[in-house]
């Protein structure tokens, strides 16, 4: 008895109180293992200020927040492709960041499929961040204020090593949440939406929601949208090593799909305006294209201009201001 | 009759519960070494694995099936989920962590660093032992659960793929007379002549897809039974021969094959695994 009360003394005093994830109506349930990595306030502060410190580029130049600014949901503000350590110049558009917790792939290619490893890709590719995890770590040891800011994410730790970093990011990652969009708040009764928007949004459930699987707006499946017919960039077989995964990408979400041009892998459409033209009139033939945009042997899909006003203004309700503005990231 | 019936159920249970007790009064735990012992097999005789310096394209110690020379200059591998099993039903299954603070049961074998050879299993039952299991590798499971400390920690590893991400299950750097160079390792680069790189990873597991994975489970037979007591020190000597890394199942041609770096590459070595590594004897 007397024992147990001092052991629980002395737990009271390290333990950390332990933060849940939002977990939106209708969104499937959180894929990232958080028994690894239990979210407390201080390990989602530590995870937000490393995110937004260039400490983690070779030559503190640049930081996560360079390439995925909050105001946009996350994607690159000024260049498409990014622009990484001594101007290096990436191959890719950023993909913006939001309900992470729920995703199995993450980049265009789906070279990852662990959330703690995303940050990691970026900070060791030589376009971007340059670094290596074992200089960052030794970075963060010799300076002044990291080890006090992680012991109190890690009482017992002895140095900040790679993994405690990686887990720290994903805190702040998993935070993330994007839920609350004027097409949320319609789901949930909250609002309506207008007679534009409703006919937009039928043309969506018709035409797009096959792919874009609401409520995340995408099956996470890696797809040739008919954007080329010669590939400059193999996309999917990169990583797969299989030509029928040639030229094919992730199917991206449309969540906040307004605040985040370009469009596509490589950011070639600066309007949606553009990509809706594409979809309607411009999809080009090749042996794995996705069998959604050749039903009935027409390419692509049919849009009067109707349809893509009404679109337009439904993927327009997909917008969620109070994530952009939310304080805490 | 039912009665009967009864009373016989009850005996036996009443006979179960003291045959139990006398398995646990045998019962109790204590430790097993696991030596893994890298060494090439020259001439049909195992010697002891010696490495070169970076660089050292002038003594090549080893010939490949092929009878190209070669040399090394780095060996390292995973070894995870290691399992004992008995003819009489004995069983240990080693302990899996990955978290952040911690790995467990996940092994990096380094020839250049010997305490990493030397697997010490806690907590093994009493019993009696004739085979051993073990994944080369880290599977599914264990990438799953993210950044992970220790032998999994990517920074101090150096076993690890971003581009395709997750663990690479073992690499072997060294340098041939016939390479053509150009490779790049940790060891090797495409500045040093001769060099040769073979890193073998891909884990992924997915139905109708073109992924190709690696990770190989492997199993062994003692020649005599272990013996787990709680006397003595029992221990499993291991060995992985690299001759045979280069050529069992798969010849490896060092002249058009010195540069591995994505799975499709390394499936020959992945299945060279089988006979490269073996039993080789049991301390008591």
């Amino acid at each position: 008895m007397g024992l147990g009360l001092i052991y629980s003394c002395q737990k009271t005093d390290v333990s950390i109180e332990t933060l849940s994830i939002p977990q939106p109506q209708g969104f499937p349930e959180v894929v990232y293992p958080l028994h690894t990595n239990p979210l407390s306030q201080e390990g989602v502060d530590l995870g937000k200020q490393l995110f937004n410190d260039p400490i983690l580029s070779i030559d503190g130049s640049v930081a996560c927040s360079n390439c995925h600014t909050k105001s946009l949901s996350f994607t690159d503000a000024q260049h498409h492709p990014s622009i990484g350590i001594f101007e290096r110049v990436g191959t890719r558009d950023a993909p913006p960041i939001m309900n992470l917790a729920f995703r199995r792939e993450f980049f265009w290619d789906g070279s990852v499929s662990q959330l703690d490893f995303v940050p990691l890709a970026a900070i060791e590719n030589e376009l971007e961040m340059g670094e290596s995890l074992g200089h960052v770590v030794s970075k963060l040891n010799d300076s002044e204020s990291y080890p006090n800011k992680f012991r109190k994410v890690y009482p017992t730790m002895d140095t900040i090593t790679g993994p405690l970093m990686l887990k720290a990011l994903s805190q702040y990652l998993l935070t993330l949440v994007s839920a609350d969009s004027r097409y949320d708040q319609y789901q949930r009764g909250e609002i309506q939406l207008t007679d534009e928007e409703q006919r937009g949004l039928a043309v969506f459930e018709t035409n797009c929601a096959t792919c874009h699987v609401p409520p995340l707006f995408t099956n996470e499946e890696f797809l040739n949208n008919g954007l080329d017919t010669v590939f400059s960039d193999l996309g999917r077989e990169g990583i797969t090593e299989s030509s029928t995964d040639r030229g094919k990408f992730i199917v991206p979400s449309l969540r906040n799909i307004r605040l985040t041009p370009p469009y596509m892998h490589d950011g070639r459409f600066k309007t949606l305006a553009e990509v809706l033209d594409f979809y309607d009139a411009g999809v080009l033939p090749s042996f794995n294209l996705a069998k959604e945009l050749n039903q009935n042997g027409r390419l692509g899909i049919a849009l009067s201009s109707d349809e893509k006003a009404d679109l337009l203004a439904f993927l327009s309700t997909l917008t969620d201001y109070n994530f952009i503005n939310n304080p805490k990231f | 009759m039912k009665i009967y019936n009864f009373i016989f159920l009850f005996a036996f249970i009443v006979f179960a519960a003291c045959d139990k007790d006398e398995d646990l009064m045998a019962s109790g735990q204590s430790e097993v070494e696991i030596k893994f012992d890298n060494i090439a097999i020259v001439d049909g005789v195992q010697r002891q694995l010696t490495m070169v310096s970076p660089g050292d394209t002038s003594n090549f110690d080893y010939n490949n099936a092929m009878d190209q020379p070669f040399n090394i200059t780095l060996l390292k591998y995973y070894i995870s989920k290691i399992v004992l099993e008995g003819p009489d039903g004995a069983y240990y299954e080693d302990e899996i962590l990955a978290s952040a603070t911690e790995s467990k049961g996940y092994y990096l074998i380094d020839e250049s660093e010997e305490s990493s050879q030397l697997i010490n299993l806690e907590n093994v039952p009493y019993g009696k032992y004739n085979k051993i299991t073990f994944t080369v590798g880290v599977d599914e499971s264990g990438v799953s659960e993210g950044a992970a400390a220790g032998s999994l920690d990517p920074a101090t590893s150096a076993m690890f793929w971003n581009w395709n991400s997750g663990y690479v299950a073992m690499k072997m750097e060294g340098h041939s007379p016939v390479s053509a160079g150009g490779a790049s390792g940790n060891t090797v680069d495409p500045s040093i002549a001769k060099g040769m790189a073979y890193h073998v990873g891909g884990w992924k597991d997915i139905d109708d897809s073109a992924f190709v994975n690696n990770v190989r489970r492997l199993s062994y037979d003692f020649d005599t039974d272990l013996s787990v007591t709680g006397e003595g020190h029992p221990n499993v000597h291991m060995v992985f021969d690299v001759i045979s890394l280069f050529g069992g199942e798969n010849l490896i041609d060092f002249t058009g094959n010195n540069n591995v770096h994505k799975p499709s590459d390394g499936i020959p070595f992945a299945n060279n695994y089988t006979d490269a590594f073996a039993f080789d004897h049991i301390h008591q």
